[in-house]
């Protein structure tokens, strides 16, 4: 395992004839391996799997045991064809597996699965040269390339609902098949819903297209934060149309297996916070980011006589209690806290320095919001944690904390 | 206790302690003792050449080498015994051991200990240049790395208008308690040491800096302190405090540049075991011939703070288990013993330690700990990637010379990297480089 370190370690550099000395301190070591970090955070990871498998039932765990075997089968025989050495093992090809299995929806074919860990594996890391080398989150990257090669796959699973995804029904938790939906008309909300009905699902309208249409004009009557004048009783369309907040944060809506389960999420990654695994300063930095940033960019509203405005500042614009609901539906019906917390402290694809983490944080905030508000990409957040991967080396080359003995901000002068 | 409580540094960690073995164990000399080799290069160069022929008797305390000019020290012996003729001994020096001429003595008298002596020297009311001669005529040097001649530290110190004379008793580094039991059980002896110190160096402030979960067993060194002036202050356990940046950091608010001693910004550094030294020579006459060395580890049988004449061989204190030679010093900054190495003046611990060859180094992941601890806030991270790539200028361009080698970065990384040993090689030759290299010049 890894002959290249230990020849460089055999070889100290020499400075002319002046001899390095061999140094072995510190003679005690922290109990904590790069194979306990990975499989403390598969560990962690297995927590909003569990949550997806009980909304999603038995298809969601078939879909990550598929991605699982794939991962550590295609991290094996690749690095058995190429004849080079495995690096650390399996675990991160284990936790490579599990967070693919988190992204994907849970009513996709075998074959999807398959294809995005050999794309993860082989694109994302093996090829960089492994564990500690890759520019991208690997699950990130292969759950990309399957959204772009299975589109409507993935997006639109029921070709005549468009935008909507299946959730199973409450009394067919974990045992439901996913895949035999029904659609519901009227669906107000995931609790009490039709107790006659026989299917184990119902086709559901994702709330992130429902939100969409706040900021389109498709729908530019109903889909003001407020009403135009001329219907005088109506609700504004964020509190009338979309579930309550309940289904958003115990995660009963369509979505990926992972990615629906707020409150699970979030006990999650602060359990990898107080492990020190993840620094609280990113997942924070990625959230408030997005919370200002959704609370200040334009978006489309009905104006009177059938127009549309465009208004900034959506937060206090029309009024705060509709303001807050919609940036709090907006935060908690897109992918954003599994990128904010399992996706974009990936070790190895962020930056080290805590100011870097912070900017990394505020970059894929900004870009996960514009992408899903302007852009209307179906994995908008993951797309932002793949961007700000890209600006990693940069973010790293761009900050510098201050050292010891030097003056503050001494790089900004040095570096030129 | 009126102690007054100091800041803290970002970084650092709190380590395991493992010090309940030696905490409370009473300072004993050591026996039997076999033979001693008394290097005759206690830092390096030679000091002193023997005036003693071999077969000759020797009785304790008599003068066995004369210093060989100005800046040589004499050497006593310090057993009576039987003088077997010249050998070789490795003490350490900087990051290595380097192999000394010594002197051999065999058939060596009952070892004493830490006898009590009537003060023979009204050191109270000399003045400077009496104390400091004094000093002088002993073969005194620092008890601390690096090991240098205690006149030297003195007209180093002497040369800044406001000094501040801090003694370094806070012990942070695992297992080792020599200078806690020194100062728990001889501590007023010890701050004696230190006003005499702080008189030949002519300092403004004088303190003693010690544990803040130890202050318990200082009670008595309350009024002693107050009596000769000393400011005795507790600081937060919190590895690495007891380095000489951080320290001075901690204590002065005042950050050292990269590459500067803290002697420059008139902070002179000391620890308990030199105190106690000079107190025993210019009060009472008794030259330096031994320290308190804990001796600990998990392989170690005999646990325990000992009084150890320099000269006796590190391997000869632990049977040999497993071939692994013991550690000379704290065991993170400490050194591996090499077969011939004996106690000097800069041991304070000898460890038995098991330690994990056999994991070989995976590669960084870019977890950030190394960063996280790191005291001199360095992107260790980077400078690895530096010295894998060998880019020097880049590490240099990356503050490389602020590292304070505490070892703290090679504690956490979970890929067992040597970062510690890494940082240390790039340092090593980027002054290398700056020596031979006229236009490369300092950042």
């Amino acid at each position: 395992m890894n002959t290249e370190t230990q020849k460089n370690e055999a070889e100290p550099k020499n400075i002319g004839n002046e001899k390095l000395p061999q140094l072995e301190m510190p003679f005690v070591r922290a109990p904590e391996r790069v194979r306990t970090i990975f499989l403390v955070i598969l560990f962690v990871a297995c927590g909003p799997l569990a949550a997806g498998i009980v909304i999603f039932g038995w298809r969601a765990l078939v879909v990550a045991i598929i991605s699982v075997i794939s991962c550590t089968t295609i991290e094996k025989l690749y690095y058995r064809i190429t004849r080079t050495p495995a690096l650390l093992g399996r675990s991160h090809a284990w936790l490579t597996g599990v967070l693919l299995a988190l992204t994907l929806p849970a009513y996709v074919p075998w074959y999807i699965p398959l294809i995005a860990s050999a794309f993860a594996i082989i694109v994302g890391k093996a090829i960089f040269g492994g564990v500690g080398h890759f520019l991208w989150q690997p699950a990130l990257l292969g759950r990309l390339v399957v959204t772009v090669i299975f589109p409507a796959t993935l997006t639109t699973p029921f070709a005549n609902f468009n935008n909507a995804a299946p959730v199973l029904a409450q009394n067919k938790i974990i045992l439901g098949d996913i895949k035999a939906a029904k659609h519901v008309e009227d669906y107000r909300q995931w609790h009490r819903i039709h107790p006659g009905s026989v299917a184990d699902a119902f086709i559901v309208t994702r709330p992130k297209a429902i939100l969409a249409g706040l900021t389109s004009s498709e729908e530019p009557v109903y889909s003001g934060l407020n009403m135009p004048a001329d219907i005088p009783r109506a609700k504004s369309a964020v509190l009338k149309k979309l579930p309550p907040i309940n289904d958003l944060i115990y995660g009963v809506r369509p979505g990926s297996i992972g990615e629906t389960c707020a409150i699970m999420i979030i006990v999650a990654g602060l359990y990898l916070v107080y492990r020190n695994y993840v620094k609280w300063q990113l997942p924070m930095a990625f959230v408030v980011s997005t919370w200002i940033m959704l609370a200040i960019v334009p978006i489309k509203l009905a104006g009177p006589n059938n127009t549309i405005e465009v208004t900034w500042f959506p937060l206090w614009s029309q009024g705060l209690a509709a303001g807050f609901t919609y940036v709090n539906y907006q935060l908690l019906s897109s992918e954003l806290l599994l990128a904010a917390f399992f996706m974009a402290p990936e070790m190895t694809s962020r930056p080290v320095t805590t100011g870097g983490q912070v900017l990394f944080g505020i970059g894929c905030g900004v870009a996960g919001t514009l992408f899903q508000l302007y852009l209307a990409l179906p994995i908008a957040f993951y797309m932002a944690v793949l961007v700000m991967n890209t600006f990693t080396p940069a973010i790293e080359s761009m900050w510098h904390p201050r050292v010891l003995g030097k003056r503050r901000f001494e790089w900004v002068f040095k570096h030129t | 206790m009126f102690l007054r409580r100091y800041g803290t540094f970002t970084g650092g960690i709190d380590l395991p302690d493992e010090k309940n073995d030696t905490i409370s164990a009473p300072i004993e000399p050591w026996e039997p003792i076999e033979s001693l080799r008394i290097p005759l290069a206690p830092f390096g160069k030679i000091v002193a050449e023997p005036i003693v022929k071999a077969l000759d008797k020797v009785t304790a305390g008599q003068k066995i080498a004369a210093a060989v000019d100005d800046s040589g020290i004499d050497i006593f012996s310090p057993l009576s015994g039987k003088v077997a003729g010249l050998t070789v001994a490795s003490v350490p020096v900087g990051d290595s051991f380097v192999e000394s001429t010594a002197i051999e003595l065999t058939h060596l008298s009952k070892p004493a200990g830490i006898t009590p002596v009537r003060e023979k020297f009204l050191w109270l009311d000399a003045d400077t240049h009496t104390i400091c001669e004094r000093i002088a005529a002993g073969a005194l040097t620092t008890h601390r790395q690096p090991v240098m001649l205690l006149t030297d530290w003195i007209s180093k110190a002497r040369r800044t208008s406001y000094t501040t004379l801090i003694a370094n008793v806070m012990e942070n580094q695992p297992y080792v308690t020599a200078n806690h039991r020194l100062l728990a059980e001889h501590g007023v002896e010890v701050i004696r040491g230190l006003a005499i110190l702080g008189k030949a160096i002519g300092a403004d402030d004088i303190v003693l800096v010690v544990d803040q979960r130890r202050t318990g067993d200082y009670l008595e060194l309350v009024g002693p302190a107050q009596r000769y002036g000393v400011n005795l202050t507790a600081l937060v356990h919190k590895y690495p405090t007891g380095a000489d940046e951080i320290l001075t950091k901690v204590l002065t608010r005042q950050e050292l540049p990269p590459e500067s001693d803290a002697m420059d910004a008139g902070v002179a550094l000391i620890d308990a075991s030199t105190c106690f030294a000079v107190y025993r020579w210019v009060a009472c006459e008794i030259p330096p011939t031994g320290r308190v060395v804990t001796l600990s580890g998990e392989n170690c049988e005999r646990k325990g703070n000992f009084w150890i004449p320099f000269g006796v061989n590190c391997g000869e204190l632990f049977p040999s288990k497993n071939g692994q030679l013991p550690i000379h010093g704290g065991p993170m900054t400490g050194l591996r013993c090499s077969s011939d190495s004996v106690i000097t003046t800069s041991t304070d611990a000898v460890l038995a330690l098991e330690t994990d060859h056999a994991a070989a180094p995976s590669p960084c992941i870019r977890c950030g700990w190394c960063r996280d601890h790191c005291p001199a806030r360095l992107n260790v991270a980077e400078l690895n990637d530096a010295f894998e790539l060998g880019l020097i200028e880049h590490a240099r361009k990356a503050s490389v010379m602020a590292c304070v080698e505490c070892g703290v970065c090679s504690y956490v990384c979970p890929a067992r990297l040597p970062l510690a040993k890494r940082t240390k090689q790039l340092k090593r030759v980027i002054k290398a480089l700056e020596k031979r290299i006229p236009l490369f010049t300092k950042s």
